[in-house]
């Protein structure tokens, strides 16, 4: 039988995060994403180069509103971002994302000065390639980028999250720092396009960005974000250049704010064992973004990573 | 030889000819008299008392007591000499009824004046109302034809076809004297309603150079009238006002859901119909005319607009399966509806195509002249509904996406209708000094008061390519002078005191969104691709500075050769002015609209993808726009200084 064979005339950018000390940085090695020119996992169609890489966060500040069943499985390194860090290493991660919570206007409303302290000991404390990503306030975001990012010069980050509202002072961090961006839009090929022009049309490289669509977790919208990554995903395979970087989902985040992952047993006994739950829940996200083309999972539960690398392993063979 | 009529107790005289009859006289006295049966005697409201002087009269329906007394009813009483005549109380329009509305009222301006339209002689001069001068022959013992076949014969001679002719009841009554006193020389202004030819109003004396016609576009956010010659074929002057029915409701729902009660039809009836009349008013003091002279109106507005100007209930246009009562509403009597013209006048209302697509769309695609062609057009209107047609004289198809009031000065911070002193065009040259190297051109030369929509399209457009705005229409800190902060945010300053807001450009780009994802959807869905395109005529009542390869710079229509394009300014009115001027217009906008098959975007998923993705300058694929990226190219804006 013959096979139908599609000819793409695209291909997404290959990013490469993270610089050891041949290109300037003190990482132990690089992260390479993107760079197919198919759809994922079609090898017998073209290139998938890079398998998705795991990215496991790092708070700069204890989580208080993470369930137990996470916590218990950090316990004490989770006041520590060095520590935390370097457990995220013995665990396999990929990369370190790490998430300057403690810059929150509402809660700890910490500098510039000290966060970007904080940034550098945990580089010093992990030789992994990192994420750095704000605490979510556009404002208070714009006013660290720029100290975080000359903290983390040379060492070829992806910074987080650049909006539609701060994407100008973002990318001026990132272009002065060295490192690449991740685009942050409502979940819509149009605006991911939009905001990936902005950040351009200011002298950015195209291939220096990442693209993030707000997905949403298992159950929460996720046929609909699933279809978006795919849509992204056709438009770059069909050549249109401003939508051709990778694609980043943070599947913890959706996964252990979902009342599924949360419901006590005795509220929800139908529901299974709790500790099982968000374990469950966490992996069939991971599952279905890595299906739906994404290059970079960020994740929190360790048996998780575990098996998603499991997983990717077997897909990839 | 003349009669002095005077009104009291008024105290207003006028000269008229023998045989007016009185009630035509007190309207060109400026003395409002009430009348609701447009002068057919019936509703006896227009009652006056004779104080001196005799007259000829057909008073029937007043009582024995009234008529010993002196009463008569004005329409049915002509003047054969000089006299006086009292207006009692209950016959008086009163101001107070007037003014009780009036307060909402923004009063009528000078409107751009219409954009000479190539205009092809397709249609031929046969105006709504015509006006006759006849000498008719005395009839004689040999020529004993009755007096009103004697002047349908006159008719006649003067026509080339055999026309159905009719004259009612109330006319004909009025002949026998009217024609001994005028000595058998009288002017007939013949109505067309419908198929049937009309003796509408029968007067002494040649006035047949008097004849005017008033074409009306009825908007959601604006009114514009042309008073119209009929004998010259000519657009005397322009006005134009919003429309008063913006404090029911800024769109056509919420002014539907207000008229779903009788008084609230009623009341926004009122509302348009004096806004109309004020309109006429101000005509008739500007051009020096009287408001007998004015004999017939054309109205153009969206299916919900002609209903309320003709009080009928609206409700079931907003309710599923969306239901007008009429499409196309038959010619009337002016003062039917309540709009003051000569008594006698007549109104016509130009077809609708649905629920959603009006008149005034029919009357545009009529004066865009694509009904007749045999290559493929698009007809674009930047109204509050931004409607886009398609097609060719063998077919028409038509969407309508929901622009908002931007393109006539609404929803702007200085924005303004095409007016006098509104700035229409605007340049940036970076390379004269500062402080004169912003240029403005306003309608008029006049000094700036605002900005009409043809303006702020030019200052968006520079603004993006002088690298004051980003692509998503932020402004970018920084890169002007004239950028500064307000209480309001940031705004560019045009002049010392008018400036473009945030907000404006937003507004701006969502309305050229509309428009221009409408162009898209229209277009794939009849399967065919812009550059087929023959010719794309742009209307709408935004300035007559439509700059069009700026529309194309911020992705407000689609880039195709400018030479393609023609701007043919409000296209409603200018089909309005047509159908005054010919039936056969008027004819062929009714095929139009019985041809237009409408298209309902709401209905089409790809309709919200698009939109988005044209929520942006110029456009979120600017492979759609070739030369203006390369335009964009050569400029390089500098973020990082």
């Amino acid at each position: 039988m013959e096979q139908a064979i599609e000819k793409w005339p695209g291909k997404i950018y290959e990013l490469i995060i993270g610089a050891t000390k041949e290109t300037g940085g003190t990482r132990s090695k690089v992260v390479k994403i993107g760079g197919s020119n198919t759809l994922p996992f079609l090898f017998f169609e073209g290139e998938n180069p890079n398998p998705p890489a795991i990215a496991m966060e790092v708070w700069d500040i204890e989580p208080t509103d993470w369930p137990d069943v996470l916590k218990n499985e950090y316990g004490s390194v989770l006041n520590d971002p060095t520590q935390w860090a370097k457990k995220c290493e013995t665990l396999g991660a990929d990369l370190i994302c790490f998430r300057l919570k403690s810059a929150e206007p509402d809660g700890k409303n910490a500098s510039s000065t000290e966060v970007a302290k904080t940034v550098k000991d945990v580089l010093s404390a992990t030789s992994l390639p990192m994420l750095i990503i704000g605490c979510g306030n556009n404002e208070k975001d714009s006013s660290i980028i720029m100290d975080v990012s000359q903290a983390a010069k040379g060492e070829n980050c992806l910074l987080g999250m650049a909006t539609k509202e701060n994407y100008k002072t973002f990318t001026a961090a990132a272009q002065s720092g060295g490192h690449s961006l991740i685009a942050e839009t409502p979940l819509d090929i149009n605006l991911e396009k939009q905001l990936n022009i902005l950040i351009t049309d200011m002298g950015f490289g195209s291939d220096r960005l990442v693209i993030h669509p707000s997905t949403g977790g298992l159950g929460y919208g996720f046929e609909y974000c699933y279809t978006i990554i795919e849509r992204t995903r056709l438009a770059a395979l069909s050549g249109d250049k401003m939508m051709s970087q990778p694609i980043i989902t943070f599947v913890g985040q959706e996964t252990w704010k979902t009342k599924e992952c949360r419901a006590d047993e005795s509220e929800k006994p139908e529901w299974g064992p709790l500790k099982q739950r968000g374990i469950l829940w966490e992996l069939t996200t991971a599952a279905g973004y890595i299906q739906a083309g994404a290059d970079v999972i960020v994740m929190n539960h360790p048996a998780v990573v575990k098996e998603v690398k499991n997983y990717i392993q077997k897909l990839i063979k | 030889m003349s009669c002095k009529i005077k009104f009291l107790p008024h105290n207003k005289e006028v000269s008229v000819s023998p045989g007016t009859d009185l009630l035509s006289a007190s309207t060109m006295a400026g003395v409002q008299i009430y009348n609701s049966c447009g002068g057919d005697g019936i509703c006896g409201r227009c009652k006056v008392k004779i104080l001196k002087g005799e007259v000829t009269t057909d008073s029937a329906i007043l009582s024995e007591k009234e008529k010993k007394d002196g009463f008569v009813l004005a329409c049915r009483t002509i003047c054969k000499v000089d006299i006086d005549v009292f207006v009692p109380e209950e016959s008086r329009v009163e101001k107070a009824q007037i003014l009780t509305m009036g307060e909402i009222y923004t009063p009528a301006e000078r409107a751009a004046p219409p954009v000479e339209v190539f205009e092809e002689k397709i249609f031929e001069y046969s105006p709504l109302s015509a006006k006759l001068y006849l000498e008719v022959p005395r009839p004689s013992i040999e020529n004993a034809v009755a007096d009103l076949e004697r002047i349908f014969r006159e008719i006649r001679k003067s026509k080339t076809a055999s026309p159905v002719m009719q004259m009612g009841l109330a006319n004909i009554k009025k002949l026998p004297s009217l024609l001994r006193t005028s000595d058998f020389k009288i002017t007939v202004t013949l109505g067309n309603r419908n198929e049937t030819t009309e003796v509408v109003l029968v007067e002494p004396g040649n006035t047949a150079d008097k004849n005017f016609g008033v074409a009306v576009d009825i908007g959601t956010t604006t009114v514009v009238s042309y008073l119209v010659d009929l004998k010259a074929q000519k657009v005397v002057s322009a006005k134009a006002m919003y429309n008063p029915q913006v404090s029911f409701g800024e769109d056509v729902i919420t002014r539907i859901i207000y008229a779903g009660d009788s008084s609230g039809l009623d009341r926004i009836h009122h509302v348009i119909v004096d806004a109309v009349n004020d309109l006429i008013v101000s005509h008739v003091i500007s051009d020096k005319i009287s408001l007998n002279d004015i004999n017939c109106v054309t109205a153009a507005g969206n299916t919900t607009m002609i209903h309320l100007l003709l009080k009928v209930d609206p409700t079931h246009i907003r309710r599923s399966p969306y239901v007008p009562a009429a499409n196309a509403f038959p010619v009337i009597r002016a003062a039917e509806a309540g709009i003051k013209i000569n008594p006698r006048g007549l109104l016509a209302t130009i077809p609708n195509v649905a629920c959603y697509v009006g008149g005034d769309i029919t009357a545009g695609v009529l004066a865009s002249g694509m009904s007749n062609f045999s290559h493929l057009a698009l007809f674009i209107d930047l109204g509050t509904n931004g409607e886009v047609v398609l097609g060719n004289k063998d077919f028409l198809a038509c969407c309508s996406t929901s622009a908002g009031p931007c393109f006539e000065g609404g929803g702007i911070k200085h924005g303004i209708r095409a007016q006098a002193g509104a700035i229409e065009k605007f340049r940036i040259n970076p390379e004269l000094d500062s402080g004169s190297e912003l240029r403005i051109e306003t309608i008029g030369n006049e000094k700036p008061i605002g900005i009409c929509g043809a303006g702020i399209i030019s200052i968006v457009a520079e603004l993006f390519t002088n690298g004051i705005i980003d692509k998503s229409g932020d402004f970018i800190k920084g890169s002007s002078k004239h950028l500064k902060k307000t209480e309001e945010g940031y705004e560019f300053f045009i002049t010392d005191n008018i400036s473009v807001t945030q907000a404006d450009i937003k507004n701006l780009i969502h309305s050229k969104g509309a428009i221009f994802s409408g162009i898209e959807v229209l277009t794939k869905k009849i399967g065919i691709d812009i550059h087929q395109l023959s010719k794309v005529i742009i209307a709408g009542g935004l300035g007559n500075a439509l700059d069009i390869e700026k529309s194309i710079v911020i992705g407000l229509f689609p880039e195709i050769p400018t030479e393609k394009f023609s701007f043919i300014g409000n296209g409603s009115i200018t089909g309005c002015k047509m159908c005054l001027l010919s039936q056969s217009a008027m004819r062929r906008a009714n095929e139009i609209a019985q041809k237009m098959t409408y298209i309902d975007l709401s209905a089409d998923p790809e309709f919200m993808n698009n939109y988005t993705a044209s929520l942006f300058l110029p456009h979120t694929n600017l492979e759609l726009f070739p030369s203006v990226k390369k335009q964009l190219k050569m400029k390089n804006v500098d973020y990082y200084s």
